[in-house]
């Protein structure tokens, strides 16, 4: 994909954003608010690479994020691996269940792949969620995970964890803009816009979706060893199939496809939600109106709408001069 | 067969309409919940069981009407992604009604003995479970395959434009559709009120049942469901004899194995025949 005028400056606003209210001592709730946007928002970026640049629904992607979890914690506390260790255990499994994943979804397409990662993923969350309660602490979930540690900072400090995640998710936006803008990303494109011209063009597009799928899932683990490190705790709720809906619902809340929707919609779920449960209990209940009125009416969601409205404007300007 | 009333719902929905409602989980916890705040008001199970269906089928045309009808002619997962939106509504609705807890439902009085058969013991209410869905089925396939409505219904779901130039009112077929998917939903929940606790999770977890049955059965094909409803009740019927707690693990294996072998469903060649 091209990054238009509009994807750089709209990044460097979030990159300002991102700076300069850490620097302005809210408070560690807020901290901590944020940072669980980072770490979503590396989810959500993640999720969109197979659902806006590849275009398939993945009702899957919990697993990836709550094998993440599970990685980091059980590496970490049974095996005694340094936090970094088990992040890259994280990573590597949330990319091994996507490759598993990929030889049973990419078998359909449409709806059904939709259905089919739904069923793994369910089929996972029992898993760990009865079966190998020995290894996975069953519904009471690891608790205790523990925090990265890097040149003497403190990251059990709010403060020292959230320029920790926002780091990370700096790095994972480096690739994903360098995976999209490469012929690999144009590929992708291809086969989002039309499949069939793409597959007679001579593309291996399983592989390529396979491909997109993996690194995905590993984006995705990693965002759940970094989520599992920030609650301190692990639990199958990670898992259930809620969680991959939610994460739909925050990039469809942004706008799929955009470079920064993923994360403009991390960003207002969790800052309406934090708003709304304030207000009343009801607040999901709440969040799914406004969710469904975004879908009905705003189609390519915030950052989607924001980069129409400035086309035109740059349109009209231009046209103003000549 | 409770299992196939709530999968029926769902697969005429998307056999007709081409959508996946993941919000049927949750109008079938709406129905029991409906039936069993009925049910404490009058007392009668079979009022319950009417306002139940009642109001999900109106809560559907309305749900229909309102927020699916102007996504039609968007990709398939719009759609779906809107009915998960649907669940968080509903969800809270209920909540905000009924609390969080548990809720009971006495079984019937008129069903509330059992019964003696080839050696084992049935409760009644479980027999006519049982008879009621083979009722609704033959009723349904009925409905569908000769009224002039069941017509109406499945031209509008093959060439809906065409129906449209005919002069005939696609949107109101498509609405009542939708309305009787949820309200055949609703029922179902009405009627599981006596057999299981009604709590909040029902929405969650039944849907995950429905979309199993559903797919092993093939979208959208009603006999199919029929038959993939009696598969997966007879799978964990056996599977609670022989290996308890593995039964939940054993009906995804099943599908997974349906999805890599007959992904159009295990059913999908009796309705070429048909």
């Amino acid at each position: 994909m091209k990054f238009t005028k509009f994807d750089i400056y709209f990044g460097l606003l979030l990159a300002a954003a991102s700076i300069i209210v850490p620097l302005l001592n809210p408070g560690e709730a807020t901290i901590q608010l944020l940072t669980l946007a980072a770490i979503w928002a590396i989810f959500a970026v993640g999720f969109d690479f197979v659902f806006g640049s590849l275009g398939m629904v993945s009702f899957g992607h919990a697993t990836f994020l709550g094998v993440g979890g599970y990685a980091v914690a059980l590496a970490t506390q049974k095996y005694g691996l340094p936090f970094y260790g088990g992040a890259v255990m994280a990573i590597a499994v949330g990319a091994a269940f996507a490759l598993l994943f990929s030889f049973f979804a990419l078998r359909v397409s449409g709806i059904f792949f939709a259905l089919v990662t739904l069923a793994l993923s369910q089929l996972i969350f029992i898993l760990a969620d009865s079966k190998l309660r020995g290894f996975t602490g069953g519904s009471d979930g690891i608790s205790g995970v523990e925090r990265p540690s890097f040149m003497g900072i403190d990251f059990y400090d709010p403060v020292a964890y959230y320029w920790f995640v926002l780091g990370v998710y700096a790095l994972v936006m480096l690739v994903v803009i360098s995976l999209r803008s490469s012929p690999f990303g144009r590929v992708i494109a291809a086969i989002r816009d039309n499949e069939t011209r793409a597959d007679q063009l001579g593309f291996n597009i399983n592989r390529y979706k396979q491909i997109t799928f993996v690194i995905s899932g590993a984006l995705s683990g990693l965002a759940g060893a970094l989520l599992a490190s920030l609650l301190m705790y692990m639990n199958p709720q990670m898992l259930h199939w809620t969680t991959s809906g939610d994460v739909i619902i925050m990039t469809l809340l942004g706008g799929s496809g955009t470079l920064w929707g993923a994360t403009v919609g991390v960003i207002v779920f969790e800052f309406l939600k934090e708003w709304l449960s304030s207000w009343t209990e009801y607040w999901y209940g709440v969040l799914g109106v406004v969710f469904i009125l975004v879908t009905i009416f705003f189609p390519r969601g915030i950052v989607g709408e924001l980069e129409k409205a400035f086309a035109t404007y740059q349109k009209n300007r231009r046209g103003g001069v000549q | 067969m409770l299992l196939f009333l709530l999968a029926a719902g769902l697969t005429l929905i998307f056999g007709m309409l081409g959508v996946i409602n993941f919000a049927h989980g949750a109008i079938y916890m709406l129905g029991a919940y409906v039936s069993f705040e009925t049910g404490r008001r009058t007392g009668s199970f079979l009022m319950g069981a009417l306002v139940a269906t009642l109001v999900t089928a109106v809560v559907g045309a309305v749900v229909e009407k309102l927020t699916l009808r102007p996504l039609y002619d968007r990709p398939h997962f719009y759609q779906l992604i809107l009915t998960f939106g649907l669940i968080l509504v509903l969800g809270d609705a209920v909540r905000f009604f009924w609390g969080p807890g548990y809720q009971e439902v006495p079984i019937p009085q008129l069903w509330s003995g059992t019964v003696d058969m080839l050696g084992s013991t049935i409760p009644i209410y479980r027999l006519f479970v049982i008879g009621f869905g083979a009722f609704i089925s033959i009723g349904l396939y009925l409905l569908l395959e000769k009224s002039t409505f069941g017509m109406l219904v499945r031209a509008a779901s093959s060439d809906a434009e065409m129906v449209r130039i005919l002069g005939l009112p696609v949107g109101t077929v498509r609405m009542a559709v939708f309305a009787i998917g949820c309200g055949l939903s609703g029922l179902a929940g009405a009627i599981a009120a006596p057999l299981f606790p009604i709590e909040l999770g029902m929405a969650t977890n039944t849907i995950i049942d429905c979309f199993i049955v559903v797919i092993l059965g093939g979208l959208g094909n009603i006999r199919g469901a029929i038959a993939a409803s009696m598969l997966i009740g007879m799978v964990r019927a056996l599977g609670y004899v022989y290996m308890p707690g593995w039964v939940d693990i054993m009906t995804f294996v099943l599908l997974i194995g349906t999805l890599l072998t007959r992904p159009q469903g295990l059913f999908h060649r009796a309705t070429r025949t048909a």
